[in-house]
């Protein structure tokens, strides 16, 4: 079964004047695959991650993730869905600032409610440990380094094992020792869990390390 | 307590000096609801209660009847002319005879408190030179100290006198300076029927209403059947008070079934009472309404900003899987809490407020301070009345940010 499965995606945008960002896209990742989507800027990568995602839902075509097709649901049931099977890594790791680090790490488990609090939390402080991050249990979010944000960040996308995990350049703002500590995390993940990972990237040597890389040119897929 | 409600939580705590505004908007707008209100009602307790201490809750008396039986039947068939001339409604019988038994009667209502009869009667009086038109009032001094407390607006000498000298007489205090008299002169009262009558001054009465003071005098019952020649049990006026003087209308339909004499409750007799009483609650209530509402204009402001401030973590938890309604109730719960305390803060505020009225010095009546009440159901409805504006304005900052569009606000 392929983890994402998208057929004749197309994309436009009205604002200013109409514009069409992706051009008939189809393609299908494997589970347990480590995929990098690549392009120059304005090619529409970020776009096609957010369609990926399932938050942007106005387009046409036809996305299927982990063989449910996700075309269609209404936002309530999306929400639902991106809490079971998604986590998110963003460029600019936005955490919940007036949260502790735990607590930021704990809220997907907590809304998805199908464990008890001990062991989400006892969960929560391993993941955090294994991220290096020692420590930093009780901090405020706002009052670690951006290096330690990013990893809260990805600590919060991996809560739930959700089957896939979506980056949004999650190495952009990092310096080449946190960038390295990411993929590390990002590859045994893909390989010892089985999780899919898809990451929009600008940095060349991050994707060439992947096990495959998109690319987009002008809202078509070359690669 | 759930994921969303401890967002709301911390929400609230990481920015206190916001809250405590917040909070105190809505404390004020309830203190002052309960303030204006409680203050109103006992402005218009204080109005009553001057009212009554002259008129009672119903009035029955002997009034010239409103249905005239006509002298002559009408002409059946349409070849008679009927002509009346000068056709007048005269009243044959003067005030009450049998004014006993109908306060007997009254007595046995449950609703009815108390009754005193009445002889009032247009007399002259004179001292020497001088003289001015009265009212006289025989009255039954222990009834009539019951219903209206005559008592404490004697300023000297002393009611029950009355009944013990059969020439005792007490006069206002503005009459007994018309005439230019004082206790214990004896001035001559003459009637309609140009009966004269000597009586000594034994006290004055000031019942705080200049107009009835510098007409009125006051003698027994029975002296004045005795002045103007009539039964032992006549009356012109039984006055009656219930013990509930808003339910007079109702008390009075009541009688109107034991008696074929005049009826009359005193809102009947006073519409600008009841509406003046009523247009004081309206003012009091739009006044406080206005400032819930300006206060409700605070939170709604306030909950704004927070959402447009939090525009980006609420796109974090949608993008986490949190759903418009979590959203929602991340945002009310907040406004809901604001509301709450501001609530209770604002009912011990406006409660602290009356009773600093309470001790402020103010003559009026019987009264040394400001006229207040402490009603329950003002500060019921203050609380009521607060919580559903907070909620309302809570809702609205809450729907926008139930509709922010993730994308946007992650992409930049």
């Amino acid at each position: 079964m392929n983890a994402i499965s998208i057929q004749n995606i197309n994309k436009h945008f009205y604002d200013p004047v109409e514009f069409q960002v992706l051009k008939d896209i189809s393609f299908d990742v494997k589970k347990g695959e480590f995929v990098s989507i690549i392009g120059k800027s304005g090619s529409g990568k970020s776009t096609l991650l957010y369609l990926l995602s399932t938050m942007d839902t106005k387009y046409n075509g036809n996305i299927a993730i982990n063989g449910t097709q996700v075309t269609g649901l209404s936002q309530n049931e999306l929400a639902k869905f991106r809490n079971e099977q998604i986590g998110f890594v963003f460029q600019f790791h936005f955490l919940l600032p007036e949260f502790t680090v735990l607590d930021n790490v704990m809220l997907p488990a907590l809304k998805l409610n199908k464990r008890p609090k001990d062991e989400i939390e006892a969960e929560a402080i391993e993941s955090l440990h294994l991220l290096g991050l020692k420590g930093n249990e009780h901090k405020k979010a706002s009052k670690i380094s951006g290096g330690q944000q990013q990893r809260v960040a990805i600590a919060r996308a991996l809560i739930n094992s959700p089957s896939i995990i979506m980056g949004d350049e999650p190495t952009g703002n990092l310096d080449s020792k946190n960038t390295n500590i990411v993929f590390d995390v990002f590859k045994e993940l893909a390989k010892e869990r089985g999780q899919t990972i898809i990451a929009v990237t600008h940095d060349d040597e991050f994707a060439d390390n992947c096990d495959r890389i998109i690319e987009l040119s002008d809202g078509k897929l070359i690669r | 307590m759930n994921t969303n409600q401890k967002i709301a939580k911390v929400h609230l705590t990481s920015r206190f000096r916001q809250l405590l505004v917040a909070i105190l908007s809505v404390s004020f707008g309830i203190s002052m609801y309960i303030a204006m209100n409680s203050f109103m009602a006992g402005v218009n307790n204080i109005q009553t209660e001057i009212t009554f201490t002259s008129m009672s809750h119903i009035k029955i008396y002997n009034d010239l009847s409103e249905k005239i039986a006509p002298i002559i039947p009408k002409p059946k068939d349409s070849n008679t002319v009927l002509m009346v001339n000068n056709a007048r409604n005269i009243q044959y019988t003067q005030g009450i005879k049998n004014a006993d038994a109908i306060k007997n009667e009254l007595l046995n209502l449950p609703e009815i408190n108390g009754v005193a009869l009445q002889l009032n009667e247009k007399v002259f009086i004179r001292n020497g030179v001088s003289n001015t038109s009265a009212s006289l009032s025989g009255i039954e001094t222990v009834n009539e100290n019951k219903l209206f407390e005559t008592a404490k607006y004697i300023v000297e000498g002393n009611l029950s006198e009355l009944d013990k000298r059969s020439d005792g007489i007490i006069l206002g205090v503005g009459l007994a300076q018309t005439i230019g008299v004082k206790t214990g002169n004896t001035i001559s009262v003459s009637t309609s029927e140009g009966i004269s009558k000597t009586f000594k001054i034994i006290g004055l009465l000031e019942s705080g209403s200049k107009g009835a003071d510098r007409t009125r005098a006051l003698i027994s019952i029975q002296t004045a059947r005795q002045l103007f020649s009539k039964n032992k049990s006549y009356a012109t006026d039984i006055l009656v008070n219930t013990y509930d003087y808003n339910n007079a209308s109702e008390v009075a339909e009541k009688v109107r079934k034991l008696t074929d004499y005049k009826v009359e409750s005193w809102q009947e007799g006073n519409s600008q009472l009841v509406s003046s009483s009523l247009l004081r609650d309206i003012l009091a209530i739009a006044v406080s309404l206005t400032i819930l509402i300006v206060a409700g204009f605070g939170i709604y402001n306030i909950m704004n900003m927070t959402v447009n401030e939090k525009i980006k973590e609420i796109a974090i938890l949608k993008a986490m899987g949190f759903n418009g309604k979590d959203v929602i109730e991340i945002f009310l719960t907040q406004s809901v809490a604001i509301g709450l305390i501001g609530g209770l803060v604002g009912l011990f505020l406006g409660n602290m407020i009356v009773q600093m009225l309470d001790i402020v010095p103010f003559k009026i009546a019987s009264h040394n301070t400001l006229p207040v009440v402490y009603n329950a159901k003002d500060y019921i409805l203050a609380f009521s009345f607060g919580t559903i504006i907070t909620l309302i304005a809570g809702y609205l900052p809450s729907r926008k940010a139930s509709k922010v569009d993730p994308v946007e606000i992650l992409r930049g």
